[in-house]
Order: structure tokens, then sequence, then C-alpha cells
């Protein structure tokens, strides 16, 4: 559906932020993991026709993007990584502003549009105070909204659950997941479980490289019986850390949990663990790393 | 420590844009007013560009300025932590209180410090360029710059930064703050206008005045030019004490900042915990679980979808501006000081005038003439920036919404707010209208003339400032360039073609006789140019328009070729054709109907001019015995033609071999002359000047006839000041707008004396002497007495007026014809209107009085009548007959601003006392004055002419003045003429102050009018006191009995003198009439704490200590004092003399004692106690200090 070859885009001061990227994105969630700076809101704004690449195309069914960002937009829902709001606008007003913005033009469609999206964000209760007011969590809900108005094709969310709570994180994701069956949804972030609760398929993106491309499940049963753990003591950890490359280290109940990837029992007290989709993503961002 | 943090705080705020703006304007603004000519700032009137009293006044005028910029400096310092959320990190370190506030408040001073120091610094270095004229420049002078920056700059910059620095301390609100500010310039503008003329309360105000700008113009009030180049004022008194009590206020206020300010963290913000409310309020909710996102409607992308969206955009983005605070404070402002010019400053001169909707629109105009500027560029960069600013750029950007849509709307929205807010001032000013009892609303003329107009031109700012914005990589860059622009346009003097200047349009004078006339055409023609070429500018802007993140120019400048294709092509293919179209149907008229001229060019051919035909100006020329001209008028095409035939006359006492025959107007074409006998041999086409010689010279007393025809037609528009006279309603053109002149002299020349000098001419074309007897040979008006016989012919609806008795007048064919013929000798001096007037004559005295206005200007009609009738019945009693069967007093309209006589006929301007208002029985009325000072010019001026020389002001202007005066004392009696006297010693002394060239005594005065109307005035009313109206009279008549209608030698000012000597008894009032005409005296007399004390008889002892001082002033302003010793009047009243309600029963005593230099102590006994005393308190005598010559009795 989404298809993007070749994308490269390099930014005035030289930064490479994209570096031949090519995907082919089918309907339904999916998920762009990378850490902060691997270039994935430069994605998210060339695939949202606000930045236009050095190089490559994006094609969106028929529609060229970068030709005729016109035609995407008609069918585009974007919620920015960071967005701010007009001062002295109420979550009301501004859907309806949006609404129009989008081509929802009829006051009837309007109404409709607008009612329907403050219930379905539970934003009908405050639709009347001014958006300067809302919280984090509550404007990233109004975010959402405004990236529904007219059934949008394609909808691209960016770090959308970062300053959400864990129910109010649950409450969108919920939200994310029934709209995304029949349309492409892009759900970029850099926190794990949102990917592996919610997306049938995943890249992983860094230093502009699409790193790691493929369904979760599958990704996780290739690293099976590689990933080793050992818990030990805080002051080891620097002994560790010259001795093993850590995939990841965590805090548990005052200790250090370390995960390691060995193709052998690498020895020394490590124990085999079950491979969940964070150590396939660290696991990912070691190579890229040692690849550089 | 402390030093430290001042310092990061003035590396902080080097990296602020509004600094660097402010700094460059302050350099620009110096460096060009100090090295381009004709623009000037502080310097005045003839002063040097860096005259001591222009520096300090710009050192005053920009630390008024600076007040934003300090305020926003400073109130940065504590409110942009809190911003920023970086404050608790930073109050969590060692630094202390103390270091943190008043260090950084001193960093953020020591900016607004330096950046004046520009001042100095422009000013040195324009004052060196080799464009600057050094004939406007005197030496730089350090200490100058001292006095400026120190006491008075550094202290108001400290003022200004300390207070709003508290309050923004206090507030933690920039809005607040600047509302403060706006609070206190528009408080202190207030209080200045409340009190400021008060002369009891002067100290005060000037102690008062934050700026210490009133205490400058005090201890400088009445200063000659010469003082005010050189001389800086003692720094005492008033000024001093303002500074202190101000620098003492700054430190109370920085302590209050102190006080006020918390340390320790605030805790949550109000916004914060607001905001947490709002989050548990929805949390309380149940949370619905959605059902799916397949039920909403889907978009279209029609027209009727991009109509709705445009509406809704545009809707979106005047609410956007007009609900900002800044919005609200700037038309809170602006209504503020309309209201407050519409109220108060209607009438300057305390003339006040009904509120008629023309006389409302220049003030209008002026009043709001700064805010629509602000909206235009400061919301233009708003709303360009609008979505990045608010950081909504990404979700409006990623939306559907064509690209048009944002300079589109985004335009629209700017002129409907535009137009509001001039609505806005409309709504005011018939407020205004309304509740000073004037019904008559003319909305439309309100809609026409001001709100249409002033909306399109600030739409063309508004537009140029979106098109900046968009190529500007910063809001704050753009709204720089934008004030560079401004003030670039307002000092250029290079480009003055309306084509090439943005926005530029001719003039589109107004009157209530000829509305905008035709002169709209030209001004709309421009305005079409200028707004196609306002669309190419927003073309380009929507072509470059900032979508999605890319901002800088070059990858926008590449894409901008691609969405060229399609409407946007067509849109700029038809603004570029109408810009073209437009621009060549303006060329054609101001370049080629009319002839275009720069400012320069017009001195250039003046000054040519001189330079070529001034050797002539002695030359012995006929004089013009007799006159017959048939003017034909067509005001409805503006243009008329003239067929005329002069009999010449040799009146000199020597041959004449040339007769040199010249136009002095240059719309006026002589189409054919001829003089019978001569021959053409100069025919200066550029000049329009021609030489004839004679076959035969002229022998003295021979005659020639000139035939001659001229015409004059006003096609299309100009580029610069349409011209006024010949309009299709209110026709009023001069002789020498409609006929040649005969032989050479000082019409046409350059005035200006710096220009002069520039083209290398002597400062002012030399006047003769009055020595020299052998100049009084000319008049200094005409050329000697003639007799006319003028037929005019204009449309049917009209009135033709011109001098002379009315011998008959038709409508014949379509047109009216009237033939005057002059039944007493009359001056080539003189005036032909027509308009559609209506008439109102009264007979008296055989004369027949009539006024021709405009029949909605009837309110002052019987007034002048009336005061035609008193002149008439004075003069006629007192001087001699009237010499003509007719006055007329002819309305014009008001482009100009003055009345004027000539032989029996009076234009006087629509408004200049036809619209002014004498409900307010205290108001000076100046109708009665003017009429009586016209009327009196016919016997001074039309009967009696002075030579052309030294001195010709005293026997036209300073007579009609003393008649005048004799007129209004007659009607109004001797206690109110205080008030006229006050007015007339304001004008002379201020007059003298301003002047450029050296003031001359009043036997040598040429045409200042400070002298021959305001001194004028004064000398002669106190001369009538000493010696007696009768005696000055009985030397009027003398005087005029002498010249009447006599040919040459004219009478000079010394035979006046000789005749006022010849009624003088004493020495003393010979030496009186020394002193006021021929020398420069000033009076220095004031009374100290006069006291009054009961005596056991019930009666009262009063003491008056007088202070006098008399004064010789030679022509550069040198005083020198001489000894006093006069009769002055002492008076004692229960009122103050001069207010409302005094009158003659308020005066105890008035008695005249001789005063002496120094201090002397009067003592009287009187029966009533008196509550004021004074010395002189009529202000009989010319004493720069008033105020101090009548004080309260204790």
């Amino acid at each position: 559906m989404l298809n993007l070859r070749d994308v490269t885009h390099v930014y005035p001061n030289g930064t490479r932020a994209l570096d031949r990227v090519t995907l082919s994105i089918p309907r339904g969630m999916y998920g762009l993991l990378g850490p902060n700076g691997a270039g994935k809101s430069t994605l998210m704004r060339a695939i949202a026709t606000l930045q236009t690449p050095t190089e490559g195309t994006i094609r969106f069914g028929e529609i060229d993007v970068i030709a005729e960002p016109e035609k995407l937009r008609r069918k585009l829902g974007y919620l920015p990584q960071d967005f701010g709001v007009y001062p002295r606008v109420s979550a009301y007003d501004m859907l309806d502003h949006m609404a129009v913005l989008k081509g929802v033009a009829s006051p009837a469609d309007r109404k409709t549009t607008v009612e329907t999206l403050l219930h379905q964000t539970n934003l009908w209760n405050v639709r009347k105070k001014l958006l300067s007011g809302f919280s984090g969590g509550m404007r990233q809900r109004f975010g959402i909204a405004q990236a529904l108005i007219g059934n949008p094709e394609l909808i691209i969310v960016d770090e959308p659950t970062a300053g959400l709570d864990p129910e109010e994180r649950n409450r969108f994701l919920n939200l994310l997941a029934e709209i995304g069956e029949s349309v492409v949804v892009i759900l970029s972030t850099h926190i794990v479980e949102d990917v592996s609760d919610l997306c049938p398929r995943m890249a992983v993106l860094a230093d502009g490289r699409v790193q790691l491309e493929g369904a979760p499940q599958e990704l996780i049963h290739s690293t099976h019986g590689r990933i080793w753990m050992k818990v030990i003591d805080r002051g080891e950890l620097a002994c560790y850390r010259e001795q093993y490359e850590l995939l990841s280290t965590r805090l548990f109940a005052g200790r250090t949990v370390v995960h390691i990837l060995s193709d052998r029992d690498p020895g020394n007290g490590f124990t085999a663990v079950d491979a969940g989709l964070e150590d396939v993503y660290f696991s990912t961002l070691v190579q890229s790393r040692r690849a550089a | 420590m402390f030093a430290k943090i001042a310092r990061f705080e003035c590396r902080y705020q080097l990296r602020n844009p509004l600094m660097w703006v402010t700094a460059a304007a302050t350099f620009a603004l110096f460096f060009v007013s100090m090295s381009v000519d004709g623009f000037e700032l502080g310097s005045e009137g003839g002063l040097l560009e860096n005259a001591a009293y222009a520096t300090l006044r710009n050192y005053l005028m920009v630390s008024v300025f600076f007040i934003f910029a300090t305020t926003s400096f400073v109130a940065n310092v504590v409110i942009r932590d809190d911003e920023t959320g970086f404050g608790p990190i930073v109050r969590s370190t060692r630094i202390t209180k103390f270091e943190y506030l008043i260090g950084r408040f001193l960093g953020a001073f020591a900016i607004a410090g330096l950046c004046m120091l520009l001042v100095p610094l422009a000013i040195w270095l324009g004052s060196l360029m080799p464009w600057a004229d050094p004939t406007t420049l005197g030496p730089n002078r350090l200490i100058d710059h001292l006095y400026g920056y120190f006491l008075l700059a550094l202290p108001n910059i400290l003022i200004s930064s300390a207070v709003f620095f508290a309050l923004a301390t206090i507030t933690r609100s920039m809005m607040a703050t600047y509302l403060g500010v706006i609070g206190f310039v528009s408080g202190f503008f207030i209080l200045q206008n409340a009190f400021g003329d008060r002369p009891q309360l002067e100290t005060v105000v000037a102690v008062a005045d934050p700026f210490g700008a009133r205490a400058l113009s005090d201890a400088t009030r009445y200063w000659t030019v010469a003082e005010r180049n050189v001389t800086l004022p003692d720094f005492t008194g008033a000024l001093l004490y303002n500074r202190l009590l101000w620098i003492g206020i700054s430190v109370v206020c920085l302590a209050l900042a102190y006080a006020a300010y918390r340390f320790a963290d605030q805790g949550t913000s109000k916004r914060e915990r607001k905001k947490q409310k709002l989050a548990q309020r929805l949390s309380e909710e149940t949370a619905v679980t959605g059902n799916g996102a397949t039920s909403l409607p889907s978009p279209q992308h029609g027209h009727a979808a991009l109509r709705a969206l445009l509406w809704m955009r545009t809707r979106f983005e005047i609410q956007q501006v007009v609900l900002s605070p800044a919005f609200a404070v700037l038309m809170a402002w602006g209504l503020f000081v309309t209201f407050f010019v519409l109220i108060t400053q209607r009438d300057p001169d305390g003339r006040p005038t009904y509120p008629t909707t023309l006389s409302m629109i220049p003030e209008l105009e002026d009043a709001f003439s700064v805010i629509p500027l602000i909206i235009a560029i400061y919301y233009a960069g708003e709303l360009v920036w609008r979505e990045r600013d608010r950081r909504v750029h990404e979700l409006v950007d990623a939306a559907p919404m064509p690209n048009w849509a944002y300079v589109v709307s985004k335009t629209l929205a700017m002129g409907l707010v535009l137009m509001a807010t001039l609505l806005t001032t409309v709504v005011a000013s018939v407020i205004v209208q309304l509740s000073l009892g004037y019904p008559d609303l003319e909305l439309g003329k309100y809609l026409l003339w001001y709100v249409l107009p002033r909306t399109w031109d600030m739409l063309l700012l508004a537009a140029l400032a979106v098109f900046v914005q968009a190529i500007s990589p910063h809001k704050a860059v753009g709204w720089g360039i934008m004030m560079l622009f401004l003030i670039w346009q307002q000092l250029n003097t290079a480009i003055d073609h309306n084509l090439l200047n943005y926005g530029g349009t001719p003039d589109m004078p107004l009157s209530d006789l000829n509305g905008a006339g035709s002169f709209w055409k030209g001004a709309w023609t421009f305005r079409t140019y200028w707004g196609a070429f306002a669309i190419l500018l927003l073309v380009a802007a929507h072509l470059l328009w900032r979508r999605g993140t890319e901002i800088r120019l070059k990858p926008r400048l590449a894409r901008a070729r691609r969405r060229l294709a399609g409407a946007p092509g067509w849109v700029a293919g038809a603004a570029l054709l109408i810009f073209i179209a437009t621009g060549a149907y303006a060329y054609y008229n101001t370049n080629i109907l009319n002839e275009y001229r720069t400012r320069n060019a017009s001195n250039d051919d003046a000054a040519e001019f001189e330079k070529r035909f001034w050797k002539y100006h002695d030359l012995p020329q006929p004089t013009i015995a007799d006159v017959t001209l048939d003017i034909a008028l067509y005001p409805e095409e503006r243009r008329a033609v003239t067929k005329g035939r002069c009999r010449l006359r040799n009146l000199t006492a020597r041959p004449i071999t040339n007769i040199h025959v010249r136009l002095l107007d240059r719309d006026l074409e002589l189409t054919s002359s001829t003089i019978a006998g001569t021959r053409l041999i100069l025919n200066d086409a550029k000049y329009d000047y021609r030489i004839y010689r004679l076959d035969r010279p002229m022998q003295p007393g021979e005659e020639r006839v000139l035939t001659f025809e001229t015409r004059r037609r006003h096609r299309g528009f100009r580029n610069g000041s349409p011209n006024t006279r010949l309009v299709e309603n209110g026709t009023f053109l001069s002789n020498e707008e409609l006929m040649p002149v005969i032989g050479m002299n000082r019409a046409g020349t350059l005035q200006d004396r710096a220009m002069r000098r520039r083209y290398g001419l002597p400062e002012e074309l030399p006047r003769p002497k009055l020595e020299d007897v052998s100049a009084a040979a000319k008049p200094c008006i005409g050329e000697g007495w003639t007799k006319a016989d003028i037929t005019v012919s204009t449309m049917a609806n009209q009135t033709p007026i011109a001098p002379g008795r009315k011998v008959s007048d038709v409508r014949r064919g379509g047109r009216r014809i009237a033939r005057f013929i002059s039944e007493a000798p009359i001056l080539i001096f003189f005036s032909v209107q027509s308009a559609r007037y209506a008439e109102k004559h009264r007979r008296h005295a055989g004369v027949d009085l009539a006024v021709y206005y405009h029949p909605a200007h009837a309110w002052n009609v019987d007034r002048m009548l009336d005061a035609l009738v008193a002149s008439l019945d004075y003069y006629q009693a007192k001087f001699g007959p009237y010499p003509f069967d007719h006055v007329r007093i002819v309305e014009f309209p008001g482009y100009r601003r003055f009345a004027q006589a000539f032989a029996g006929t009076i234009p006087y301007s629509e408004t200049y006392g036809f619209i002014s208002d004498y409900q307010e029985p205290e108001t000076i009325d100046h109708v009665t004055g003017v009429t009586a000072h016209e009327l009196a010019h016919q016997y001074w001026a039309h009967q009696v002419v002075g030579a052309d020389m030294e001195g010709e002001g005293m026997l036209s202007e300073t007579l009609a003045q003393y008649s005048a005066l004799m007129v209004v004392k007659k009607l109004r009696g001797e206690d109110q003429i205080r008030r006229y006297l006050q007015f007339e010693l304001d004008r002379y002394l201020e007059g003298r102050a301003n002047a450029s060239a050296d003031e001359p005594p009043l036997a040598r005065v040429e045409n200042q009018s400070y002298i021959t109307h305001h001194k004028g005035a004064l000398a002669m009313y106190l001369l009538q006191k000493r010696l007696g109206e009768d005696a000055i009279n009985r030397a009027l008549r003398n005087l005029l009995h002498r010249y009447k209608f006599q040919g040459a030698p004219y009478p000079r000012s010394l035979d006046f003198i000789a005749a006022l000597r010849a009624e003088a008894k004493t020495s003393e009032e010979q030496a009186l009439i020394t002193d006021l005409f021929e020398r420069i005296t000033l009076y220095d007399l004031k009374v100290s704490q006069p006291t009054a004390v009961r005596r056991a008889d019930g009666r009262w002892d009063v003491t008056v200590p007088v202070e006098a001082k008399k004064l010789d002033v030679h022509g550069r302003g040198a005083e020198t004092e001489t000894p006093l010793a006069e009769r002055i009047e002492i008076g004692l009243f229960t009122a103050e003399p001069g207010r409302d309600v005094f009158d003659t029963s308020n005066v105890v005593l008035m008695e005249r004692h001789p005063i002496r230099s120094g201090r002397q102590v009067l003592k009287f006994v009187t029966d009533r106690k008196p509550t004021y005393a004074g010395v002189d308190p009529y202000n009989f005598y010319i004493d720069r200090n008033s105020a101090d010559n009548v004080l309260p009795v204790s």
C-alpha cells in the first residue's frame, strides 16, 4: 500500500537523517521502532508531505507523494510527535476547524464528525474548555481525534504514547487497534511494548537506515535461544561491560539484570531466557552499532 | 558574582533581536537626520541640525521612544525564567536574590544605555558625511552630548526601566507590563494636557513630567535661535528637582521590585493547577469504549468545501487578531488618542470649529495614523508565522487545505480587521460630533474619503509585510525590515515619483465646497497601480509559503516555479497587466499631460531663473495704468481663458527701451501677446520670460498697449499635490494666475535661506534699506494704481466675483457673465472667484456688505456682517471714507487656511472662520478680529501702499492689526483685551524664538508676521494707551490724507513714525516711540509676594514689591540691560485678570507708577481687600515671563 524506495534525507548541516530507506507497508498497524535521533520523525514528516526528502520516492497506492502532496493530504491523518495549539480556542472549535481544513464542509457532517470523535476520545466533557489548558494526555487525545477526521486511509502517529500515563496509553492503543484494521497506520515509537502489543508488522530504524523489518513474532523466534541473562551486583557492572557486549541492563530489587546475545552458552552463571521483542530490538541496535 | 551576572545579562540581551532593531533604528534615525537634508528631528525653524537645543531634544525624544524597548529588556529579565521553566533551576543555585534581580536589571539597563550611545555616534558620523550640508551644521560639542546623555537620556532610561521592571516583577506578565507602559504614557499625556497650560502649576507640571521634557522646554522657552544653537540650560530649578525626584522614584521602584520578588520556588503555577483539575475531572468519567471509526462522514474537496474553508479560515484569523490582548491594547490606545485629539486638539490656536465631517477626517487621519500601521505590520508577522509560532503547523500543513488558502485568508482577514478598526474610529468621530450637538452626519464621506483609502493603503503595507515575512528567516527580521522600510520612506527625498515609491499616491485634498473634486482620480489610479503590485507580492508570498518543515528560502524558491502553474500564474498575469496598464495611464497623466518636476527640479529652476533674470529687477518698466480683462472660467473642465488689454504708462523719469513680460505661474500659458511698435528680442519658453524691444523708446508719460491671451488647463492628474486653484466648485485665482506681470521682481525666486545657500545665492535678495529714498519709487504690492474693467463668465449655477462695482450680471448661452468696473484705483493684486454660493447682504452707510458662502456654512455669516458694520463705522469715523460701494467676503475651499484682502473683496477660507464655533462665549472672537483686520486693509494697503523696502510690513499689517484691535476694544471693552494681548505676546515671543533670520525692529520689518502682526499689535496698543487713541488716529488720518491713491514716492515706515512723533508731547513718549519701533526692547516685570494687611479703620494696607528690568536686543539675540524709568500700571484686583470671570468690577485699583530698574516696594491703601496684585497686569509690555506679572495677595 505505502511504498518507500531509497528515501534519503540530508539536512543542510550535513546530517544524513535518512539513508536509502526502502519499506513496503501494508494495510494494518505498522510499528516503526527506533531510538531517539534514529530519523523516525524525519521519515514520518516525509510521508506526511511536510518535508520533501532529498532523494527517493514515496508512493501511496496510486499517489506519488512527492509530486502530488495535495492528493495524499486528502487521505492522510497525522499526529505529529509534538504539536501546539492556538490560544483561546476550545477543543470543539479546533476540531471543527480541522474538519473544515480536511474538507468536511457541510455543518451537519462536521457536527457528526466532531461529536463522534469527541466521544471516541473521551473529550466530550471538556469540549468547551480551551485547548491551551489541556494536560499532555488530553492534548494527545485531541491529536488522535483530529487525525481521524474524514476517514483517512493513511494514519501516521509519531511517538503517540510519550507522556501518557499507563491507563491513558492503554485506552489510546485500544483506539488505534480498532481503526488499524482497515487502513494503513504507522506507529512510530521508541517504546517496544507499543509495537509488540499492537503491530503485526514492524521495522527498526537506526542511524537513518532500516535495520530490521518483519513480523514481531518471527523476529522473536529468530533470536530464540541466543539470549542469556544474569543477575549481578551493581559494582560488577563495569567489569561485565568490558567482558561482554550487553544488550540491556535493568535494575531489579536493587541488583542488576543483564542480557547478552550469544549463539552458545557463555557460561559464567548466565542462564538462557525466552527472548522478547525488546531483546530483538536491542540486539539489532547492537549490531547496527557494531557495523558503524 | 554580581558583576558576572550583569555581564551575562548583557551578553544575553545582545542576542535579543529587538535590541538590534532598536539599535539599528536609533543609529539610522540620527545618522540620516544629521546628514540628509530636509529631514530634521530635534532642530526646527532654522536651528542647526546639531544645535545644543536640538541635541537635547533628540536625547529626550529618543529616550521616550526607548520606553518600549527598555521595558522589553528589563521585563524579560524576570519573566523569561518562568516562561522557559528554567527558573527553579537558576534559583536553586547559590546565587542570592540581590545578585539575581539587581545584577540582571543592571545588565539589561546597561544594554539600553549602550544603545543610547549610538545617538552621539550617529550624530557625529552623520555630520561628517560628505553629502551633509555644512551650513546647517555647527561644531559638534562634547558638552551638549554629556549634558543630554547623562542628565536627560540616561535618567529617563533608568526611570522607565525601573518603573516597568517593578511592574513586571510584581505582575509576572509581559502583557500587564505593556498595559502599564500604555497607561503610564497616556496618563502622562492626560495630565500634561489637563494641567499643562495653567501657569500657576507650571513648576509642578515641569517637576512631575517623568521625562523632563516640560522642564527643558520651560527653561528654554522664548530662547532665540542664536541662543538655542549654542546654549545649554542651567541645570537648576525645575530641571534639577525633576531629575532628583524621578531618580528617587526609580530607586523606590527597584526596592519595591526587590521586596515583592519571592525568590523561593513559586510552587505550581495557577495554570498548572488548572490543568491538573481538568485532567482529574476527565478521568472521573467512565471511559467509553470506542465504537469503531467507520461511521464518520467523508470529506469533499469541491467548490463548496473550499468556500467554507476560506470563510472559516478568514473568520478564524480575524478572531486570532481581534481577540489577542495586544490588539485590545492597541485599539484602546488608538481610540484613546483619537478621542483625545478629536475633543481637545481640533482648535490648536484656541479657535474651536464645528465638527464638520471634513474637518474631522484630517484629524482622524492624524490621530489614528500609527495604530493601523502597527496593526498592518505587526499582525502581518503574526499571521504569517502563527502556525509555526504556535507549533500547529504540522497539523495544519498536513491537512488538505490548498496552498492559496493561507495567503488569501490571511490577507482578507487583515483587510477586514483594518477596515473594522478604521470604522471604529469613525464611530468615535460620530460620537464626538453628536456629543457636540452637531447633527449632520455624513457617513458616506467618512467611508469614501477616509475608511476606504486608508484601508487600501494599510493593506498595501500589509501585503508588503506578508511578502517580507514570507522570505525572512525570522519574524523579528521581517518586522525589522518593515521598520527600516518605513523609516526609509519617511526620509526618502530621492524618489518622489509615485510610480517608484511603493504605495505612493498624489494628495486628495478635501473641502466641503468641492468635496474630493476630481482629485480622487489620481489617488485611485495610483492605488490601483500599487494594489496590482501588492497582488504580485502576495502571489510571490504564496509561491514561497513555508508549508511543512522546510524554512530555508532556497528550496522554496526552487519549488516556487512549479507552484506558479495554474491559478497563481493567471492571477499574477492579470495583476501584472493591471500594473502595467495603470502605470502607463498614470505616467501619461503625470509626465505627459502634466509636467513632472521633482522637488529639486523646482528649486533648480527657481535658482536658475534668479541667476538669469534678477539682473533686470531695477530696470525702469512701465506701469499698468488700466486693464480690461475677459475671463472665461470653465470650472467643470478646470480650464480658463483670459483675454486682456493693458494700457502701459511710463511713470518713471527715464525713457524705457525694453518691456519685460513674464508669467509667474507655470500652469499659465501665454498664447498670444503683442505690443504695437515692438519686436520680441527674447522669448525664454522655459521661464516664460519675454523681452520686447521698443522701436522707439517710451518717453516718461508715454503709453503703449499690451494685448494678450492666456490659458490654463488642469488635465488629468499630477504626481505631486494637485493644483487647487481652479476647481469644480470654489475657484480662487489671483491676478498672476490669469495674466502676465511686467518687469522682474522678487516673485518666483527662492525664499528658503538654506536652499539659497545651497545654490550659491545670497541668503536673501537685498531689499532696499530704509534710508534709500530712491526705493520709495516702487510700491510693495503690485506696480501702481490701476483702473480695472473685468468681465468674468462661468458655469450658469456659479457666482462669478471680481473686484469692482458690478455693472452687469446676466445668464447667456448657459453661462453666467458678470462685469465689474473699479470705481476707485486698485492695485494689480486681485482675485477672481467662482462657486455655487449662498449670499447674504446688508446695506450699511451706503455700502453693500455681502458674504458669499457655502450654503452649509451659515454659522458665522452674521458675525462677519456685524464685524463689517462695526469696523466700517470706526474706520469711516476715525480714518476717512471707505472708497468702494461694496465689501464682499467670499468663501473659498479649505485647501488653504487664511483670509486675504483685495480691493473691496475678502477671500476667506472655509476652515478659517466659516466653521468657527462660538457657542462657548469665552472663545476669543477671531472671526471678528480677522474681519476687522481685512477690512482695515481697505485703508492700509488698498489706499495707502508702502514702498517696496524695509518697513513695508508695518504700513499694512501693523496698521491693520491696530485698527482691528481698536474695533475689538470698542465691541468688547478694555478689560477683556488682556486675552487678545496675551495671545499676540505669546505669538511674538514664539515667533522670534523660532525665526531663522535676525530680528529687525518694527520700522525695518519686511514680512515676518510675528513682528508685523503680533509685535505690531502690542506696540500700537501700548502707544495708544500712552498717547491716546485719538492722537494715533490723527496720525493715521494724516498719513491717509497724504498718500491715499498716490503714486511714487510711496510712504516708508519712517513717514508714519514721523506722524506719530508729531503727536507725542513729552520726551518720555518720544523715547517710547523709539523703543517700540526703532529698537527691540524687552521688559522683565514681576511682583513678588504682595501682601494685604487690614488696618484699624477696616481698610487695607497693600504692599506690592516689584522687580523690573529693561533689555535692549540686537538682531543676533544679544541682550544688554538699559535703565528703566517708565510709569507703568500697577493693578489690584479681586479676580485674576484674563480669567473667565474677570470684569471691571474686579478692579480695585489701576494706577501708573514710576518703575525703575531693580527692586522697589509700592504701598497702597484700599477699601476692598485685593486678592491679586500685579505690575503691568494687562501685558502692555513685552515680557518673556508674563505669568509673574500678577500674583495672588497673601
